[in-house]
């Protein structure tokens, strides 16, 4: 059922080795390759299968879901939409992530669309991770988009990384917060040789004493691109932070844009920004330590993109 | 153990707009003979602009000698990367110590040291004095204090186990009542493990317990001594603060 390929990708993008424990849905070149449900965890397909609802049942805790897609069929381009409804008071871990492996010249992609209602006072972790690797010369791009809408009180915490060998990534993140819920989104990109990753990011501050704060971490190696846009728009008492950072290695380029939007008198956002070279003090200092300097940059890009 | 052979440290000087002498060669370190003992404390103090820290950095690599060497145990070192002098038993506490994005003084501890051994790194732990064990997985980021990531600079100088420690100005964000424990652990560095020390300091607390106090002034070592034969010298230093007063337009100098 799952050949060597598949499994090296559901070990790096989802840290599984083989199936998982829990409710599960393993999508392989568009189509499900397996399922397990739970007592309080629903998956059900949506017609033509072109995605899953994943419904939480109120209440539910501690427990997880792994939905992750690989991918290993030249020239297909899979587009999938998922819906995740999340219980009142539920906290539950949704490990999403999307493994490539590329053996032709045809290109190879994955669009995914995930849709998130996080309900009164729930607590969701959404992980995901896209990852390209194989032999194969065909393009392989991933264009993934989130959308978010957090109930009263919901608590929701997003890590979006994608860790190499994807040549093309779009990803557009939006999300509204509904009074006192609390967003921390975190994104790590690393791109190499001639890649090309944009980010677009968009949270609205609905609610009272809603929060967000959004963390973009990126390595732009070699000739690659990055782009990164984000905008907190406020629109009640709230507070919203931005942090992004990117390190230039050879020849990448990246532009940042954090936008601010405050349509609130009595709200609060701030963004900190930088762009550069990996600063020297810190290449010195683990060089002092006794590492070389390509092993005190490489740790860090680890500590960079933890 | 450590020698300086008659090294020189030059830089082009900028334009006398920007306080330069408008071209020309200005050597920071003008010519250092000098031979430090195995075992030994040192003290360099000397007036801001002297030379301390450039020296300092030239002996870890961390700038290159425009002229001379440095023989460490018989070795020609002067060509040595800051990696090369590590291995071979340098080590080097920065003044202004780097702060990074998530890595833990966990990660730095365990590259200095060798080992991710958790009984390994408690045990450096109380060999540097730090009681909190929470302390190792704190981030080495910009919201340390700066008496936290001095301790943190010397734990893991001290963890690299050198044969020389450098320390550059170690008690700068210190508050005065850590001081004395500081000096203590220094001291006892060096006392059992034999460890060569040169304290870049002016804090007279470094000045009382070294062996030697070295006086750097305009790049050369003005004096050699102990503290007692420093002070006439130091106390005169100390009207000229800023750079040695040599050209009748330093305003920087009021005597």
């Amino acid at each position: 059922m799952l050949d060597a390929f598949d499994k090296e990708l559901l070990k790096t993008v989802a840290d599984l080795e083989g199936l998982p424990k829990g409710a599960y849905n393993i999508r392989k070149n568009g189509r499900l390759l397996a399922r397990e449900v739970s007592a309080n965890i629903r998956i059900e397909s949506l017609d033509d299968n072109r995605g899953i609802v994943v419904t939480i049942k109120p209440g539910t805790v501690n427990e997880s879901v792994h939905i992750p897609v690989i991918l290993s069929q030249a020239g297909l381009n899979d587009v999938v939409y998922n819906r995740f409804i999340i219980g009142e008071k539920s906290d539950v871990t949704i490990i999403a992530g999307c493994g490539i492996h590329c053996g032709g010249p045809d290109p190879e992609g994955h669009e995914g669309l995930h849709e998130f209602e996080v309900g009164r006072k729930a607590k969701v972790r959404y992980v995901e991770k896209h990852y390209a690797t194989g032999p194969g010369r065909g393009k392989r791009s991933l264009n993934p988009s989130t959308r978010m809408v957090l109930a009263e009180g919901a608590h929701a915490e997003m890590e979006l990384t994608q860790i190499g060998g994807v040549d093309e990534a779009n990803r557009s993140n939006e999300a509204v917060l509904g009074p006192g819920s609390v967003l921390l989104v975190t994104e790590r990109v690393m791109t190499e040789g001639s890649q090309r990753a944009v980010s677009r990011n968009s949270l609205v501050l609905e609610g009272n004493d809603s929060r967000a704060n959004l963390v973009s971490r990126s390595v732009i190696k070699d000739d690659s691109v990055q782009d990164f846009f984000a905008t907190l728009e406020a629109r009640a008492r709230c507070f919203g932070h931005i942090e992004c950072d990117a390190i230039l290695i050879g020849n990448g380029r990246n532009e940042t844009i954090p936008s601010l939007k405050a349509f609130h008198p009595e709200a609060e956002l701030t963004h900190e920004a930088s762009i550069g070279k990996i600063a020297n003090d810190q290449l010195m200092k683990l060089m002092s330590l006794g590492l070389s300097y390509e092993e005190a940059v490489n740790r860090i890009i680890q500590g960079f993109l933890r | 153990m450590l020698e300086l052979k008659n090294i020189v440290f030059s830089v082009e000087d900028g334009p006398q707009e920007n306080g330069g002498n408008g071209g020309g060669i200005r050597r920071i370190i003008d010519g250092i003979d000098y031979a430090f003992r195995k075992g030994k404390f040192y003290a360099i103090t000397g007036p801001n602009g002297s030379g301390k820290t450039t020296l300092a950095k030239l002996i870890m690599g961390i700038n290159p000698v425009t002229e001379g060497s440095i023989l460490f145990g018989g070795k020609n070192i002067t060509g040595y990367s800051i990696t090369d002098r590590a291995k071979a038993g340098i080590s080097y506490s920065f003044q202004q110590p780097a702060r990074f994005k998530g890595i833990t003084f966990r990660d730095l501890l365990s590259i200095a040291s060798g080992t991710e051994e958790e009984m390994q790194l408690l045990a450096l732990l109380r060999r540097v004095g730090i009681c909190s064990l929470s302390f190792l997985d704190k981030p080495v980021d910009s919201k340390l204090s700066g008496g936290e990531i001095k301790k943190i600079e010397l734990a893991t100088t001290i963890a690299r186990n050198p044969k020389v420690a450098i320390y550059d100005e170690p008690d700068t964000g210190i508050d005065l009542w850590t001081i004395g424990p500081m000096v203590n652990l220094l001291k006892r560095e060096q006392a059992e493990h034999g460890t060569t020390t040169l304290v870049v300091s002016h804090n007279r607390a470094f000045l009382e317990v070294a062996d030697v106090v070295l006086i750097i002034n305009g790049g050369r070592f003005v004096y050699e001594g102990d503290l007692k034969g420093a002070l006439p010298l130091l106390s005169d230093m100390s009207i000229c603060n800023y750079k040695a007063c040599v050209r009748i337009d330093d305003v920087g100098c009021f005597r």
